[in-house]
């Protein structure tokens, strides 16, 4: 027990430490950009007023010294302030990526309970019937669609079912012109424009989860207690439910946080393809704009999340399993 | 001895390892030539690499055999500028809005597609493999740093990564800097593998035979340890490449690669298509094309990747 919780102390020292380097990488990266940050930061738009660029050199505080600035800058990232959006002033570029956030959750949500639930049984199914055709034809769907780009896919299903078939909706996240509301109407709405991109996201993804789960549960049946379960004349299905599968979701466990910066990488490219408009296309746009609150404001949002994500999904292991505290 | 040995210009311990290199390479092929999946990968792969490596002088042929009025260069404006032509006997997968032809394009595609895969590979292996080395082997404090920089970069998306330091370095976008970009981000995965297997080597005798006989860190760690992690590096550079690849032509997607007036790579072909609102036109071989030239030729280097790892790791052989 003493050892369990030095583990989960010293993971989370290792989480905090990660962050604060996260912090000042956010910090290092935005003061690469040559010369004045304001001059750099701000397009050169005659709509934008000079008082707006005094304004941010005294938000930025950039005429102190770069220490203050640091301190400031940590003091800021801490109460999630990074600045109004360059392309909205007069809204803060945190409150815009929250605003986005929610239709990443719906696309990345679904996409994400699809691919693991889907995933985990292929990946038990070959296992189970290991050399078999379906075996062999599954490992052969993952790799073809692991070697191939997501945006790439997501253009295709475009193209076959959005503007050939005309089943679906290519672009957006609701009809335009409409707000979601908690009718049936809409959410229908909602539904069939998340088909497309969550489709896209999910069969390219479950490959990666059945390997990882046919590798573990080809593992766990090796092991002498599911030699004793079988020779206790336990039927195959059940010494596959009760003694193989538990043990081989281990694993997983850890690999659905370590997939969780993969489905992010996807979920950007999903967005950018179906103008879906969550916090990838925002970022990518703010690529464009050069609108650095808003980056600044995904990118620290995003390592947040995948911080949280990976410690939490350690303590889950050292709790589901307690021999890895020993090591 | 030593004079001797000298005049004839190659020291007998260089022919004498050359020799056992050559052995261990062409049995490494026995067993490779044996993967049926791992040689179906070599061969489109080498395909690819001499359409790149060729890549004018294949026009040349297509174009003497199919009678067009002239070789296409992937930048000649040959066609209508300002919107793509769907397919002609002249232009097979027809033009796209820059007036190029959009065969010539995907052909000189590979050029850039495949050095930046490779080179970028090359750089986030470089970095992944001295870190891994040296944080192994230290262990300590030195090895605590090291790692912490590597979860920073296991941890944060690769995609999400890219697009931040793709925006904010310095200088207009350029094929340097794309293979910067994924080198600098793409290597904690690599120091991680390294890093393991230091670990479990640093505790063998023959290491510790090296050290009582005085040998120092630098030189343990290259004469001993670097020779027993290369071929797992080796085995992982493969899929790493097939990794850059498809970073490449995703960040020239969301246009910020190189230039696609002055570089064309598979990625900003299919940016192209997309600005020039293929799907709408019914222009599908626009972007049918060159991403399956992408699929193809990562699917090659993941094949050739597995086919080596159960080479170089037969414990993973039975599975």
């Amino acid at each position: 027990m003493k050892a369990m919780t030095r583990m989960i102390g010293r993971r989370a020292l290792n989480s905090i430490i990660t962050l604060f380097l996260v912090i000042i990488l956010n910090f290092a990266l935005f003061r690469l950009m040559p010369g004045n940050p304001v001059n750099a930061i701000v397009p050169p738009d005659p709509r934008i007023p000079a008082e707006y660029k005094q304004h941010l050199i005294d938000e930025y505080g950039l005429n102190e010294s770069i220490y203050v600035q640091f301190f400031t800058y940590i003091k800021d990232t801490l109460l999630f302030r990074f600045g109004d959006s360059f392309s909205d002033p007069g809204t803060s570029a945190m409150s815009i990526v929250l605003d986005n956030l929610r239709w990443t959750l719906v696309l990345a949500g679904t996409s994400s309970i699809l691919m693991i639930g889907i995933g985990m049984a292929i990946g038990a199914a070959s296992a189970w019937k290991r050399g078999s055709l379906f075996d062999t034809g599954s490992l052969a769907f993952t790799l073809f669609f692991y070697a191939m780009p997501t945006f790439w896919f997501s253009m295709m299903l475009v193209a076959i079912f959005a503007t050939t078939l005309d089943w679906f909706p290519s672009s957006g996240a609701l009809t335009s012109g409409t707000q979601f509301e908690w009718k049936w109407p809409s959410i229908l709405d909602l539904i069939n424009h998340l088909i497309l991109p969550a489709a896209s996201l999910t069969i390219g993804a479950i490959g990666e989860f059945a390997i990882i789960m046919r590798g573990s549960l080809i593992d766990v049946m090796t092991e002498d207690y599911i030699t004793t379960a079988r020779a206790k004349g336990l039927r195959e299905r059940d010494v596959m439910r009760y003694h193989a599968m538990p043990n081989a979701m281990l694993p997983m466990v850890a690999l659905i946080a370590m997939t969780l910066a993969f489905v992010v990488g996807g979920v950007f490219q999903t967005e950018v393809v179906f103008n879906y408009p969550g916090v990838g296309y925002l970022t990518i746009q703010a690529t464009y704009d050069l609108n650095y609150p808003i980056l600044q404001a995904a990118f620290f949002l995003i390592a947040v999340t995948m911080i949280v994500a990976n410690f939490v999904a350690d303590l889950l292991l050292v709790v589901m399993d307690p021999r890895i505290s020993v090591v | 001895m030593m004079s001797e040995v000298r005049r004839r210009g190659i020291s007998e311990p260089t022919i004498e390892r050359l020799r056992l290199l050559r052995r261990r390479t062409m049995a490494t092929w026995e067993v490779y030539r044996q993967n049926r999946m791992g040689m179906i990968g070599l061969v489109t792969l080498l395909g690819f690499v001499f359409v790149s490596i060729f890549a004018p002088q294949v026009m040349w042929v297509l174009a003497h055999i199919a009678g067009w009025p002239s070789t296409y260069g992937p930048f000649d404006e040959v066609a209508t500028v300002g919107r793509g032509l769907p397919p002609t006997a002249d232009h097979w997968l027809g033009t796209d809005f820059r007036g190029n032809d959009i065969l010539a394009r995907t052909i000189y595609g590979s050029r850039v597609s495949l050095l930046i895969g490779f080179v970028a590979s090359l750089v986030s292996m470089g970095l992944g493999t001295v870190i891994g080395l040296f944080g192994g082997f230290w262990g300590g404090w030195r090895d605590e740093v090291l790692m912490r920089i590597t979860d920073v970069f296991l941890v944060l998306p690769w995609l999400v990564l890219m697009i931040v330091f793709a925006t904010l370095l310095p200088g207009g976008p350029s094929v340097m800097k794309v293979v910067f970009v994924i080198g600098i981000t793409g290597w904690s995965g690599t120091a991680r593998l390294v890093r393991a297997q230091v670990m479990s080597l640093k505790s063998r005798t023959f290491v510790e035979r090296a050290r009582s006989a005085g040998a120092g860190d630098y030189y343990i760690v290259r004469k001993h340890i670097f020779p027993n992690v290369f071929p797992l590096v080796f085995a992982n550079s493969v899929l790493t490449v097939a990794l850059s690849i498809l970073s490449e032509s995703t960040l020239s997607f969301i246009r910020l690669g190189p230039d696609p007036t002055r570089v064309v790579t598979w990625g900003n072909m299919l940016e192209d298509s997309m600005a020039g609102y293929a799907f709408l036109n019914e222009l599908y071989l626009w972007f049918m094309v060159p991403g399956l030239c992408i699929v193809l030729v990562v699917l090659s280097f993941t094949l050739i990747g597995y086919a080596l790892d159960e080479i170089f790791n037969p414990r993973l052989r039975r599975r």
